[in-house]
């Protein structure tokens, strides 16, 4: 008589399953574990460089003494030998999270001031997010011998490269630019901190400017459509110490 | 099977299947947020927060990713059978990691903002009208909505409320939701978060559910196009030789596109019963008869072969149908007799028990 072929059947509520399906589950759920471990080891291993941006609370809190400019959006213009730097710079400042300055700032725009915080830095790019017991004030001692120099008019580009936030894209998070960061980038354009462009190539050296209308003002509310996405902008180009700043009008934003 | 709600009716394979799935999720969140760091080529890692969500949300479009391939391998191979099982809780806890997936991400970008953080997934990006730039995380929040939905009514209260067929439907929105969270993925994360590893899991894994769809689709198509001779008056179908139909197993018959009937045989006893369990629309032509009822091969509900109707205490019942043999030939009556009807088993008596 010829052996009868197993029938195995799985049936939930029996106290186990059948004898020919136990190693069959036992591999499929070593496969699972094994398949699990591997896949979360390659996503998560191969995920983008953020860069080299982050808050310098090794620091600590630090004070600058300099000029404020309000428009397009607060900057600080320091003189030269802060930080050790030879010649005079212009630094973007910002509110303790998604905050601008320009209520502080406007008062006191083309005043020395006083500005206490934490920096962010980015490679050479830096920003202070002010706040503390300094925080933005009238200064108390004026840098003497010092005044900012004028804008510096660089003509007319289209430049290609993405718009971001610039508080994140200096460190506020890793990463900060994106489309997946692009509702955290409205958030904190929205909120006052200067929307900046981050071009695909240098021009004169510089990949980062700050976005400003035609006219020198803060953008409106239009520039958030235009956020993370790869895009070229035509406007006039110019630089305050070592800062751009980019005058565009955005109707000459094309996605590419 | 049960007669009074439970949350859960334990048993030794939940336990174990939950354990298994547990084991799955804590394998890849280990993996994901402890193990790979030490291997990123990155200048300096990643916020916490925004790590971990992608970790949770990596994880649960893997886990829908298997979850939606559970259904085609059970119907290519019954081997698979027991993933369907418990399957229900795999998808809560797929729904749960999704909301710690939401958490970090609202605790971190969406944070530190005068505005709401629940009201600025909604307000802070506006560009509908685009496809790169679209508010991606809209596509998410549909998707959570969905799985919420589906987790809430998973217990077999609602199916009892919602009648089978209604609770089918809804949970046939698992395919919607997939299609948001891939979209949601592919908007969002592959955009810009993601290396080539993640690009290349995300393309595969939907290549993979659409292939083996299709290829349960294509098997289900040929069975269903398969056809049976009438008789003269058009109310009998020939269902074959009696023979081919195995010992406690069952032969289906396709009447038409959506209404297959199991012809099952218990030694020389022969009865046919609608295939659709009333459970949760299980293919009961694939089961077998255990202790003298066929048993759902999905969630083990059993049903007496002459009645239709399931053992007491328990009270669901199904359609059964008439059978006849002319000639050594099986032959089924098409009409489907009301629920828990008794019609007498039809007699083979070539046969033997076991053959």
């Amino acid at each position: 008589m010829a052996k009868k072929k197993p029938d195995p059947f799985f049936i939930g509520w029996a106290k186990k399953p059948p004898k020919s399906l136990q190693g069959f589950l036992f591999l499929i759920s070593a496969i699972l574990v094994g398949a699990a471990a591997g896949v979360a080891f390659g996503v998560g291993s191969s995920i983008p460089d953020p860069g080299d941006a982050r808050f310098a609370w090794g620091a600590g809190y630090q004070t600058f003494t300099g000029y404020v400019d309000a428009k397009p959006y607060p900057l600080l213009r320091l003189p030269a030998g802060e930080n050790g730097r030879d010649k005079p710079h212009a630094m973007l400042i910002s509110g303790v999270g998604k905050r601008g300055m320009q209520q502080l700032a406007g008062p006191l725009d083309g005043q020395p001031v006083d500005a206490g915080g934490i920096l962010l830095k980015r490679g050479d790019l830096d920003m202070l997010q002010v706040g503390g017991k300094v925080s933005l004030r009238a200064a108390e001692n004026p840098v003497q011998n010092f005044t900012p120099a004028p804008a510096e008019h660089l003509g007319k580009w289209r430049l290609t490269g993405e718009i971001c936030d610039g508080k994140c894209y200096n460190g506020a998070m890793r990463p900060g630019v994106g489309l997946a960061h692009k509702a955290c980038a409205n958030l904190c354009i929205i909120g006052g901190i200067p929307p900046v462009f981050v071009t695909s190539t240098p021009l004169m050296g510089s990949e980062f400017f700050v976005l400003a209308d035609e006219n020198g003002e803060p953008l409106t509310t239009e520039v958030e459509d235009w956020v993370a996405l790869l895009i070229s902008l035509e406007g006039e180009v110019e630089r305050r110490d070592d800062l751009m700043i980019f005058k565009v009008n955005l109707d000459s934003a094309k996605q590419l | 099977m049960s007669v009074k709600y439970v949350p859960v009716i334990w048993n030794r394979t939940k336990f174990v299947y939950d354990a298994v799935v547990l084991a799955t999720v804590g394998a890849y969140l280990g993996i994901y947020i402890y193990v790979a760091p030490m291997f990123q080529t990155v200048t300096r890692p990643i916020d916490w927060d925004i790590y971990k969500a992608q970790a949770f949300g990596t994880c649960v479009f893997f886990l829908l990713t298997f979850i939606l391939c559970i259904g085609p391998l059970a119907r290519l191979d019954k081997r698979f059978l027991p993933l369907l099982y418990n399957r229900r809780h795999l998808g809560v806890i797929t729904c749960v990691l999704a909301y710690f997936h939401v958490d970090n991400i609202l605790g971190w970008y969406n944070a530190f903002s005068p505005i709401n953080r629940y009201v600025s997934v909604f307000i802070v990006n506006t560009s509908f009208d685009r496809f790169l730039g679209f508010p991606f995380e809209i596509l998410g929040v549909f998707a959570l909505l969905i799985l919420t939905i589906l987790a809430v009514t998973s217990h077999d209260f609602w199916l009892h409320f919602l009648k089978p067929t209604l609770w089918k439907t809804l949970h046939m929105g698992i395919y919607l939701a997939y299609a948001l969270v891939v979209a949601h993925v592919a908007l969002g994360a592959l955009q810009s978060a993601a290396g080539p590893f993640m690009t290349t899991a995300v393309g595969a894994s939907v290549a993979l559910v659409a292939t083996l769809h299709l290829l349960a689709a294509r098997k289900e198509h040929l069975f269903d196009t398969q056809q049976n001779t009438m008789d003269d008056s058009g109310t009998w179908m020939d269902a074959g030789d009696p023979k081919d139909v195995p010992d406690k197993r069952a032969r289906i018959i396709s009447i038409t596109d959506d209404e297959r009937v199991a012809i099952f045989r218990n030694g020389k006893k022969l009865s046919a019963i609608s295939n659709v369990c009333a459970h949760q629309n299980g293919p009961l032509g694939e089961g077998k008869i255990v202790y003298g009822c066929v048993t759902c091969p999905w969630h083990g509900y059993q049903y007496r072969l002459e009645d239709g109707k399931s053992p007491p205490p328990f009270t669901e019942k199904i359609s059964t149908y008439r059978l006849k043999l002319e000639n050594g030939r099986l032959w089924l009556n098409v009409e489907a007799q009301p629920p828990g009807t008794y019609v007498e088993p039809t007699v083979s008596p070539i046969m033997m028990e076991g053959s």
